[in-house]
């Protein structure tokens, strides 16, 4: 009897093929997928500056609270993010949306410096450490219509830059740091108060805040300073306390400026033409190629030959510079990012692009941007790479180790970092993923 | 004569591994070939030895007298001796695997000591890795079991030069890691900014530099320089590029075109494969093999280049203009 069934055995290559051509077509992406963008944040987390409130308060019992995050961990945001800054130990998010909703802050809110954020308990009372990304309400007149350009942050003080309504303080006012006369024994804590600052010669493109005072730029390339003055960082030819936001003249007056950085006690200038203004805090020899004073309180030119400058960036105790042709220079006090050999200097130090990627098969690589934290040093490549170096105070470098770098060293991002802001022992990135 | 040809036989040359074989077939067929070519060769005339043979007399017939004769000694006949060679000491350096091509260095004799010096050079190795969009199996190749099949019509080239930034971006790091330099030291630095820094000992798959040579959807080449990999760790890397791009891929061809010293145009194609050029071959590599070693390990009195024998070194230094 001859049987009507074969055992199956190994598939032939036809049965293969076929097997093959018949399975479904999966899709992940279609062919107008956008890449999403994202924001990372790494560093101390006890201040509340990262925006993860399980670091801090874990929400299982099994979780311990996490001190510091030494690596880029995602921080889930409502609206696409375009402007980030990290104060001492807070952080604000800026959007540039037109809803309702355009700031959020989180971390330390002693001094209001993140507005007054109602605490949910005690009605009457306000939250001194913020632990989530938390809107700040701001004053504004039209608010479905303004956009929020920028945000900076200072040690105790914060300023937002909007497109037509000027610029609104907020925070510790004990320097006139805020732009607002300097009221005795205030209260800082709880506040509701909300200063805005219109009168400038033309409207404010850029807001930076020191340490302890702020430094607006207008379209017309004046400098204006408000805030503390004993190092001469408000550059208006005294020491004393400016609590109104006045013209700075000296080497830059009539100067087109194009970029102004400060975050400790010193600040730089860029102008159109690619020289360099600086004055504040000289002590670290940020200054000392002009003048061997330790505090200059108006702006002086500084002649250095290393090319036509596009950026500046201006930390606690180094400075920093990046040229047209894509080279970053350093000089000041501290890890300047020359190995462990190079503590101090006066003049400008070029650090060697190879270190940044660029290579004989990759010659095309070149530092797009510069950023200063206090004591640490960050620079993003035109491929969307973030470099730092510098003191690894609590883990703010995020290279997953605690120990200081000396040289520039990748960070490990998954995705193309468009821009970081450094803080004092935290940073934030802003970071468009692949596809 | 065979003496002459076993002389030539000692140092290192590359072979061009076909797909499709498993990597000591290759080492066997090289080894079979030679010892063909060397046996075959006419060797030592046998030994000659006086014997007093009997032969008849020359008077009358029945009496034998001794004649002295000069004859071969039957203990040299080659029927006794039986083949010259019988095995010759061929030594693999990195291998390939079976679906892998490409160049294969091979040391004889003597050159087998300078295979472990090479190793330890941890010279980078090049490849030319082929790839197809759409389709994921479960061992990363065309010829595995299909495990999902996607679209790919929105990858570009400039998606994946951005995907393959990345990957160098971070082995830059892992090379760095894995190098046992203390990072605070000034050395550290200077090696770094030279970009001389490489894992001198054990480490994971360091891949140093990668590029898209050719990309036409749904196929795709990249050019890999890799140090300590395997094959299949390549297809692995095409599987998870597919895998980042929001699709798949699977690899199609893994091609070694330089390992370390060794290019394409050293390595001697199967119709090569005999006494002469091989030879040959092996004069042509030594200068390039000696200098990478002196500039790597140095210099030393125990160095193997001294231990090589000292008429092959004369010849390279009279070969050297």
């Amino acid at each position: 009897r001859r049987m009507l069934c074969r055992a199956a055995g190994p598939p032939s290559t036809r049965q293969l093929r076929e097997a093959e051509e018949a399975a479904p077509v999966f899709q992940y992406a279609g062919k107008a997928a956008k890449r999403s963008d994202r924001v990372f944040v790494w560093g101390f987390s006890f201040s509340g500056a990262l925006g993860i409130p399980s670091f801090v308060k874990p929400d299982a019992s099994w979780k311990k609270p996490r001190r510091i995050q030494t690596t880029p961990y995602r921080l889930e945001t409502q609206e696409k993010i375009s402007s980030a800054a990290c104060g001492y130990g807070f952080t604000l998010l800026a959007s540039n949306t037109r809803d309702i909703t355009k700031v959020w802050g989180m971390g330390l809110n002693k001094d209001s410096q993140l507005g007054f954020q109602r605490s949910r308990r005690d009605q009457t009372k306000g939250y001194e450490y913020v632990l989530e990304p938390s809107p700040i309400p701001l004053p504004l007149e039209k608010p479905q219509q303004t956009r929020v350009l920028q945000v900076s942050c200072g040690r105790a003080h914060s300023l937002v830059l909007t497109d037509n309504e000027g610029v609104f303080t907020m925070g510790n006012n004990s320097y006139g740091q805020c732009g607002r006369k300097v009221v005795e024994d205030e209260i800082y804590s709880e506040s509701h108060l909300i200063h805005q600052l219109k009168e400038f010669d033309s409207r404010v493109v850029q807001v930076v805040c020191g340490q302890d005072h702020s430094l607006f730029r207008t379209k017309k390339g004046t400098v204006y300073a408000c805030g503390w003055g004993a190092d001469g960082q408000t550059g208006l030819g005294h020491y004393n306390i400016t609590s109104v936001p006045t013209k700075l003249h000296g080497d830059i007056a009539g100067v087109n400026i194009i970029q102004v950085s400060s975050y400790g006690d010193c600040c730089l200038a860029v102008s159109d033409e690619g020289d360099v203004f600086g004055w504040g805090n000289s002590e670290y020899l940020q200054l000392a190629s002009v003048t061997e004073t330790t505090q200059v309180n108006v702006p002086r030119h500084l002649p250095f030959k290393i090319g036509k400058v596009k950026e500046a960036a201006c930390g606690g105790t180094g400075n920093m510079v990046l040229t047209e042709e894509g080279n970053v220079f350093v000089w000041g006090y501290g890890i300047l990012g020359k190995g462990p050999n190079l503590i101090e200097t006066a003049v400008p130090e070029m650090i060697p692009p190879s270190l940044f990627g660029w290579s004989d098969f990759s010659p095309d690589i070149r530092v797009a941007h510069v950023r200063c934290g206090l004591s640490q040093f960050a620079a993003l490549t035109n491929k969307g790479e973030l470099f730092v170096w510098g003191k690894n105070l609590r883990g703010c470098l995020g290279t997953g180790r605690m120990e200081d770098q000396y040289f520039p060293w990748r960070v490990t991002v998954p995705g193309e970092v468009v821009d970081v802001a450094c803080g004092v022992d935290h940073m934030v990135s802003m970071v468009r993923s692949f596809t | 004569m065979a003496a002459a040809g076993l002389a030539g036989l000692a140092g290192l040359f590359a072979v061009y591994k076909p797909a499709g074989v498993a990597w000591s077939r290759v080492r066997e067929a090289v080894e079979t070939r030679l010892l063909r070519e060397l046996n075959a060769a006419p060797g030592r005339p046998p030994r000659q030895r006086v014997r007093f043979l009997p032969a008849p007399a020359p008077g009358g017939g029945g009496a034998l007298e001794l004649v002295a004769a000069r004859v071969p000694v039957l203990a040299d006949h080659p029927l006794v001796l039986g083949p010259r060679f019988r095995k010759l000491k061929i030594g693999a350096g990195h291998r390939l695997d079976v679906k892998a091509s490409g160049v294969f260095v091979l040391g004889i004799g003597h050159g087998n000591k300078l295979l472990t010096d090479l190793y330890n050079c941890h010279l980078t190795k090049v490849y030319t890795v082929g790839g197809l969009f759409g389709k994921a199996t479960d061992d990363f190749s065309d010829t595995g079991n299909l495990v999902e099949k996607t679209t790919f019509d929105h990858i570009t080239r400039e998606k994946l030069e951005r995907i393959l930034a990345v990957i160098q971006g971070t082995n830059q790091k892992a090379l760095l890691m894995y190098s046992n330099i203390d990072m605070k030291t000034q050395e550290a630095y200077e090696l770094a900014v030279k970009g001389l820094i490489r894992p001198m000992g054990k480490s994971p798959p360091i891949i140093t530099a990668v590029r898209c040579i050719q990309f036409a959807l749904p196929e795709f080449q990249l050019e890999i320089h890799c140090l300590h990999e395997t094959q299949q760790y390549l297809r692995k890397l095409v599987h998870e590029i597919g895998l980042e791009l929001k699709s798949s891929a699977v690899c199609t061809q893994v091609r070694r075109i330089r390992d370390g010293v060794f290019t394409v145009d050293d390595a001697l194609p199967r119709t090569q494969w005999n006494l002469q050029s091989i030879q040959e071959a092996i004069r042509n590599c030594q200068l390039k093999v000696e200098t990478e070693l002196e500039k790597t390990l140095g210099h030393g009195e125990n160095s193997p280049l001294h231990q090589l024998g000292g008429d092959m070194a004369e010849h390279a230094r009279q070969e050297r203009p």
